[in-house]
């Protein structure tokens, strides 16, 4: 059952085109990611849903919702992390989620929340006191102290380290296994691969693919790389006119060989025939990443996490 | 507890928990009245003009109090509130992030009036000067005053493009104003149109009503109602101009 209908979106600022065709649907109980580049429009797109932005075009339904005429109703029903949102510097953590608790109809318990957002320790230290990974798990915390249907969490992860990453993955998940419906925005492409169950990529405004992750893996082709450095000579021509290379690549004393994912298999077993001793052997899988950029044409900047000063809108 | 007390009682917290803003409304102005007062005992004759009388001190210290809260505290809390995103993240909660300007407001208001009254006290017996003698006109003069200025602090804050910017703007309109006040120069001696302006500038005419009001005469309409028209027109401004992201 879907709890977010959105067709035809758009919304333009001035005579700049944020979104221009934006359509899609969220399923109750699924995380589901909305992916692009910076300035693809993720963030108007999310803000339109969160009725925080009147739309200019097209229809946006939340719990069966108008974001905007019922918007007291939907911000009761729908949590909300933003990106680069922060709180006063002396605002202990206890007291910001007491705060925020006393705004809504169905509040959560803050010690079952502080305990489940491993922020326990830290129910009397003030925000500024905060890690980054700490102040993100507030964030997300005050997301939930309403007991929302839907969380919606924006650009979670950025500016955090690599275990503050893994972390607050693992946090998402959690969420989703209270019940609750989670659109992630990001563009971040190793987190929608970890995390998604379906997720549209938008670019320039429109929406490019809406799929699981491995349906989008399997719209670019299985493709498969093998890499190794031959330790014997051996022969690009008969590695070529193996069954099922689709091509041989030298570069340095790095042998690259193309093909379907059985490609391995057969490059091993004929270098083992020839007697060709090898080093350095590595497997690529397609990922995201080649999904995104046969998607769209170009990259996304998108296997190193962005530096906190970067926003995207 | 409803949203809007919640964030009453959270921003009163936070208001006391920041050393700079208490010294600004209970040890500043009483500090000022002490330095500038006591050397003034005795001293001052009936040659001395508008800073001869007895109540134009302890008026400019309650002033002052009310001014700084206004044009320092007030501005700088919501520009950090809109460049943290702190309205916007209101924005999406069921709360209206309107009822946040408000506390803070309502904050300011009840540290002004505490200020003032320890001030008052301060005065009354440190410098054994009489309590305000006409106290309905000290009470209206005081009002008015204080929705003057927090409505100028409030404009400060709406059409400051970021916090930054509204913690210099906040002293730069506060010291001319002081100036205008006859706080350095006395009305008396400047420039009569600079008087003129004095009189009806914010401070200037809160001090004078205060003063007046003090001393147990009536305080000038004219002033009152200078002060009540920009009360109004800078509200209207601020609601008009203000930003919320």
């Amino acid at each position: 059952m879907p709890v977010i209908e959105v067709e035809h979106l758009h919304k333009r600022y001035g005579d700049k085109i944020a979104v221009d065709d934006v359509s899609f649907t969220v399923d109750q109980g699924e995380i589901f990611g909305v992916l692009g580049p910076n300035g693809a429009g993720k963030t108007t797109t999310v803000e339109c849903v969160q009725g925080l932005r009147r739309a200019d075009g097209g229809t946006v339904r939340v719990l069966g919702l108008d974001p905007v005429r019922d918007r007291t109703e939907v911000r009761q029903r729908v949590g909300a992390q933003l990106q680069e949102s922060q709180l006063p510097d002396k605002l202990r953590v206890r007291e910001a989620l007491d705060l925020y608790r006393s705004f809504y109809r169905n509040r959560a318990d803050i010690d079952e929340l502080l305990d489940d957002l491993g922020l326990a320790t830290q129910r009397d230290t003030a925000f500024h006191k905060l890690s980054g990974g700490q102040k993100q798990r507030l964030s997300v915390a005050l997301a939930l102290v309403g007991r929302p249907e839907i969380a919606i969490l924006d650009e979670l992860t950025t500016g955090l380290d690599p275990q503050g990453r893994r972390d607050t993955w693992d946090l998402v998940e959690r969420i989703r296994d209270r019940g609750v419906t989670v659109v992630l925005v990001t563009h971040f492409m190793e987190e929608a691969e970890r995390l998604c169950d379906r997720l549209a990529i938008i670019d320039t405004g429109r929406v490019v693919a809406i799929d699981t992750p491995s349906g989008l893996l399997s719209r670019v082709g299985t493709e498969h790389r093998v890499h190794f450095r031959p330790l014997d000579p051996v022969d690009d021509a008969l590695l070529a006119a193996l069954p099922e290379v689709t091509g041989v690549r030298r570069s340095g004393d790095e042998v690259t060989v193309t093909g379907p994912e059985q490609v391995l298999q057969t490059v091993l077993s004929a270098l083992a025939e020839q007697k060709v001793r090898y080093a350095g052997l590595r497997v690529e899988q397609p990922t995201l990443d080649d999904a995104f950029v046969s998607l769209t044409g170009r990259a996304a900047r998108a296997t190193t996490p962005p530096s906190t000063d970067e926003r995207s809108s | 507890m409803n949203a809007l007390s919640k964030l009453i009682a959270v921003e009163a917290k936070l208001f006391l928990r920041e050393p700079v803003s208490l010294f600004f409304v209970f040890a500043l102005p009483l500090g000022l009245m002490l330095v500038f007062g006591l050397p003034q005992r005795g001293a001052s004759g009936a040659d001395a003009g508008q800073h001869g009388e007895l109540t134009f001190l302890p008026a400019l210290a309650l002033a002052l109090t009310i001014g700084m809260l206004a044009l320092f505290t007030l501005p700088m809390a919501l520009g950090i509130y809109r460049e943290r995103r702190v309205l916007r993240r209101l924005a999406t909660t069921p709360v209206n992030p309107a009822l946040l300007l408000v506390a803070q407001v309502v904050v300011n208001l009840v540290m002004g009036v505490a200020g003032a009254v320890v001030t008052a006290i301060g005065v009354r017996f440190l410098l054994d000067q009489p309590a305000p003698a006409n106290v309905p006109a000290f009470v209206l003069a005081f009002l008015l005053g204080v929705a003057c200025l927090f409505a100028v602090g409030l404009l400060i804050a709406a059409l400051a493009p970021s916090a930054r910017a509204a913690q210099s703007i906040g002293p730069a309109l506060f010291f001319p104003l002081l100036f205008l006040a006859g706080a350095w120069l006395p009305r008396d001696q400047m420039p009569t149109v600079l008087a003129r302006i004095g009189d009806y500038s914010p401070l200037g005419a809160t001090v004078d009503t205060l003063a007046a009001a003090w001393a147990g005469d009536s305080p000038a309409w004219p002033q009152l109602l200078a002060l009540a028209v920009t009360a109004v027109a800078g509200s209207v401004l601020a609601t008009r101009f203000f930003r919320w992201e």
